[in-house]
C-alpha cells in the first residue's frame, strides 16, 4: 500500500470517535421519536408517527420556530454590528498589544455560560448596574425591565456569540487587500466611500461566515434563553429541554430535536450558498 | 515459561483479590457492597445524608451509599429509564408524579408487606401514594414564601398576591413545574371552583396576576431570589422554606395560605434489577423506619410518613402534618393532574404568560 493510499486511515480514530459520541446517540434519538407517551405520562415503545404528527399539528411548534429564528436573527445582527468594527480594528492595528487585545476580545469564551448569564442579571436586573446608573442620573423613576424578557435574552445571546463571530471575521478578513483601499483613497475617494465601496464588499464573505456561525449558535442556545428569559421566552432549545426533563416526554423532545437539526442544516446550506455567491 | 494467558489470568486475579476478600469478610457481618441513592441536590442532600444516610451507614458498616444528585424528579426517572438494561442506581427518592411513570414502565419493584413489614407502620395515604410500589417517604406542601424584612404589611393570604404593591415582586414557577400545577388548583379553589371540573376561574385570576410576576422560572429558586432582593414573594415548598427561614435568621417567611394548599409527595423506589438488592432493600426499610423519619422531620420539616414515629411536637407543627395544615389541604390526585398537565401548561403559556409579556 502506498503512502497516499494509507492516508485515509488517519481518519479512522476521528471517525470512530464521531460515530460513538454523535452518530449512535443521534440514532437512539431518532428511535425515540417513533415512541409514544400515554395519558399517564409513561413512554410506550412503538414504531409510530403519531408523536411527530401531533407535534407538527400543534401551532405552538410553529410559534417556537418563528421565535427561535427571530431571536437568532436579532442576536446575530447586534453581535455583528458590534463585532465587525472590533474585528477590523484588531485585524488592522499595528499595536504591540494586538495579541493581548485579541485575547481580551475572545476572553468571554473562557467563562462558563451560566456565570456569564448571572453576570448579566447583576448588570441588567431591576437593582442592577444599568438601572442603578439611570436612576441615579434621574433619567428614569422606575427600573426598566431589561431581564426576564426578550430584551435580556437578546442582549445576553448577542454577547455570548460575539467571541465566535470575532474569530470568524478575523479568519475571513484574509481577502482584505490594503493596496486596494490605498488605490481607492489615491483616486480621491473619501474614507467613508472607500469603506463602503472597497472594504465592506471585500469583507462580505467574512461577514457571511460570522453571521452563519452566530445564527447557528443562537438557534441552539439554551442557557441564555432559559436563565434570562424568566419563563417568558419560548424557543426550540428550551422546549426540547422542558419536554425531556420536566415533562419526561422523550418522544416529543426527540421529534423537536430532529426537527431543529434538520432546520439548522437547511439554514446552513442556505448560508453556504449565499457565502459562495458573495465570494464570486 | 509463563504464557501470555497465564500472565493475564494472574494479573486479573491480583486485581480482583481485594474485592473478593472484602466481600467475603463483610459477608460474615451481614450486608456489604455499595448502593447508589439518587435524589435531590442542595439542602435536601445535605440534610438527608446527615439524618438518614449516615445513621444507616453506622448500622451497616459493610455498606457504602453513594448519594447521586439527580436534578429534578423527571431527570431522575429519565436516568433510571436510560439505564433500564443495566441499572446503576439502586434507590430513588422522587416526586410521586414521576415515580408513577417509572412504576408503569417497570423501572421500579413492587414492595411486599412480607419483605417490608415497615409498610404496616405507614400512614394509609403514604402507602396509597405508591400503590403496590415504593410508598411515600416524605410529605410536603406548597407555601408562599416572602421577605419578612421588606414586605409591609406581611403576606397573610393567597389573595394578597394581587396586592398592587407587589407588582413586579413575585416569582412563580409556572407549569409544567408542579408548583405551578398546585398553584392552579389552589387559585381555582380560592375562586370557588374545583380543579377537577374546570380551571377557567383560576386562569382568569392568574391572568390578572401576570403583570405582577417578575419571573415564571425562578433560578436557582424563589428562596434565593428573595434573599438576593430580586423579588419579595415566591412560591415554594414548606420544608425548604422553614429551613431557609432558620438559616436566614427569619428573613424568609413562610405562609400556608388559609385558602388551602396542596400536598407534595416524595416516594422511595427500589430500582428493578438493582445489583445490590439486599442492601438497597435494607436502605428502603431504614428510610421508612421510625428512627429515620423522626430524624429527617426534626432536621428538615418534611412531614413524616411513619405513623409510629415519635416526633418533637415543635417540629411537627412546622410540617404538613400539623393539624391546621392538614385541615387546609385541597384533596388532589396527582395522577389526575398528570392527565391534564399538558392542557394546563398550554393555557398558562397562552393566557397567563402571554399577558405578562
Amino acid at each position: 500500500m502506498t503512502a497516499s493510499a494509507r492516508l485515509p486511515l488517519l481518519l479512522i480514530p476521528a471517525a470512530l470517535f464521531v460515530l460513538a459520541i454523535y452518530a449512535w446517540p443521534t440514532l437512539l434519538l431518532m428511535r425515540n421519536a417513533f415512541n409514544e407517551v400515554g395519558p399517564t405520562g409513561a413512554m410506550v415503545e412503538a414504531w409510530s408517527l403519531k408523536t411527530a404528527a401531533d407535534t407538527f399539528a400543534d401551532g405552538f411548534t410553529f410559534e417556537l420556530t418563528l421565535n427561535s429564528i427571530w431571536l437568532s436573527l436579532s442576536a446575530t445582527a447586534i453581535a455583528l454590528a458590534l463585532s465587525y468594527p472590533l474585528s477590523l480594528f484588531l485585524f488592522r492595528t499595528d499595536s504591540r498589544w494586538k495579541g493581548l487585545l485579541a485575547v481580551i476580545a475572545i476572553m468571554p469564551m473562557l467563562i462558563s455560560s451560566v456565570v456569564r448569564v448571572f453576570g448579566w442579571l447583576a448588570i441588567l436586573g431591576d437593582r442592577g448596574l444599568v438601572n442603578g446608573l439611570l436612576q441615579s442620573l434621574g433619567l428614569i423613576s422606575a427600573p426598566l425591565k431589561l431581564v426576564f424578557n426578550w430584551t435580556g435574552v437578546t442582549i445576553g445571546l448577542a454577547e455570548s456569540i460575539m467571541p465566535y463571530m470575532i474569530l470568524a471575521l478575523l479568519a475571513g478578513f484574509g481577502q482584505l487587500d490594503r493596496t486596494l483601499e490605498e488605490a481607492s483613497r489615491s483616486l480621491g475617494a473619501s474614507p467613508f466611500r472607500t469603506f463602503m465601496r472597497v472594504t465592506l464588499p471585500l469583507s462580505l464573505p467574512a461577514i457571511a461566515l460570522a453571521a452563519g456561525l452566530g445564527f447557528v449558535l443562537s438557534m441552539s442556545a439554551y442557557i441564555t434563553p432559559k436563565l434570562l428569559g424568566g419563563g417568558r421566552v419560548f424557543v426550540l432549545a428550551t422546549e426540547i429541554f422542558e419536554q425531556a426533563t420536566t415533562n419526561t416526554n422523550w418522544p416529543v423532545a426527540a421529534v423537536l430535536a430532529i426537527y431543529t437539526l434538520v432546520l439548522l442544516l437547511a439554514l446552513l446550506a442556505l448560508s453556504n450558498v449565499v457565502a459562495k455567491g458573495l465570494k464570486r | 515459561m509463563p504464557t501470555r494467558r497465564l500472565i493475564l489470568k494472574t494479573g486479573l486475579a491480583t486485581i480482583a483479590m481485594p474485592a473478593v476478600l472484602r466481600s467475603q469478610g463483610a459477608g460474615a457481618q451481614g450486608l456489604s457492597g455499595q448502593i447508589t441513592l439518587m435524589s435531590y441536590t442542595g439542602i435536601f442532600q445535605d440534610n438527608y445524608t446527615k439524618a438518614v444516610v449516615e445513621p444507616f451507614l453506622a448500622a451497616n458498616p459493610g455498606v457504602k451509599v453513594n448519594y447521586a444528585p439527580g436534578g429534578t424528579s423527571a431527570q431522575m426517572v429519565g436516568s433510571v429509564r436510560a439505564q433500564k438494561a443495566d441499572p446503576q442506581i439502586d434507590v430513588v427518592i422522587m416526586d410521586v408524579t414521576t415515580s408513577s411513570i417509572g412504576n408503569i414502565e417497570g423501572l421500579f419493584e413492587k414492595l411486599t408487606l412480607a419483605e417490608f413489614p415497615v409498610l404496616d407502620e405507614l400512614l394509609p395515604e403514604a402507602r396509597a401514594a405508591g400503590g403496590e410500589f415504593g410508598p411515600a417517604v416524605t410529605f410536603d406542601h406548597l407555601v408562599l414564601v416572602y421577605d419578612t424584612q421588606n414586605l409591609k404589611p406581611p403576606l397573610t393570604k393567597l389573595a394578597d398576591l394581587w396586592r398592587p404593591d407587589l407588582k413586579g415582586q413575585i416569582a412563580v414557577s409556572a407549569p409544567p413545574n408542579i408548583q405551578g400545577l398546585a398553584l392552579t388548583a389552589m387559585v381555582e379553589k380560592m375562586e370557588g371552583g374545583d380543579y377537577r371540573k374546570s380551571i377557567d376561574a383560576a386562569m382568569k385570576k392568574l391572568k390578572e396576576l401576570a403583570p405582577s410576576i417578575n419571573t415564571f422560572e425562578p433560578n436557582p429558586d424563589g428562596y434565593s431570589l428573595i434573599l438576593n432582593g430580586v423579588v419579595k414573594v415566591a412560591t415554594g415548598w414548606n420544608a425548604r422554606s422553614q429551613l431557609y427561614g432558620d438559616q436566614s435568621s427569619g428573613k424568609i417567611g413562610t405562609l400556608l395560605p388559609p385558602e388551602g394548599s396542596v400536598f407534595q409527595i416524595n416516594t422511595i423506589n427500589l430500582t428493578a434489577g438493582s445489583k445490590n438488592r439486599a442492601a438497597a432493600a435494607a436502605f428502603v426499610k431504614y428510610a421508612l423506619s421510625q428512627q429515620a423519619q423522626k430524624a429527617f422531620t426534626e432536621r428538615m420539616f418534611y412531614a413524616p410518613v411513619n405513623a409510629k414515629a415519635q416526633i418533637d411536637p415543635k417540629a411537627v407543627a412546622r410540617t404538613a402534618a400539623a393539624p391546621e395544615s392538614r385541615a387546609n389541604m385541597i384533596p388532589v390526585d396527582w395522577n389526575d393532574i398528570l392527565k391534564v398537565r399538558d392542557q394546563w401548561n398550554n393555557r398558562w403559556r397562552r393566557e397567563v404568560i402571554a399577558a405578562a409579556r
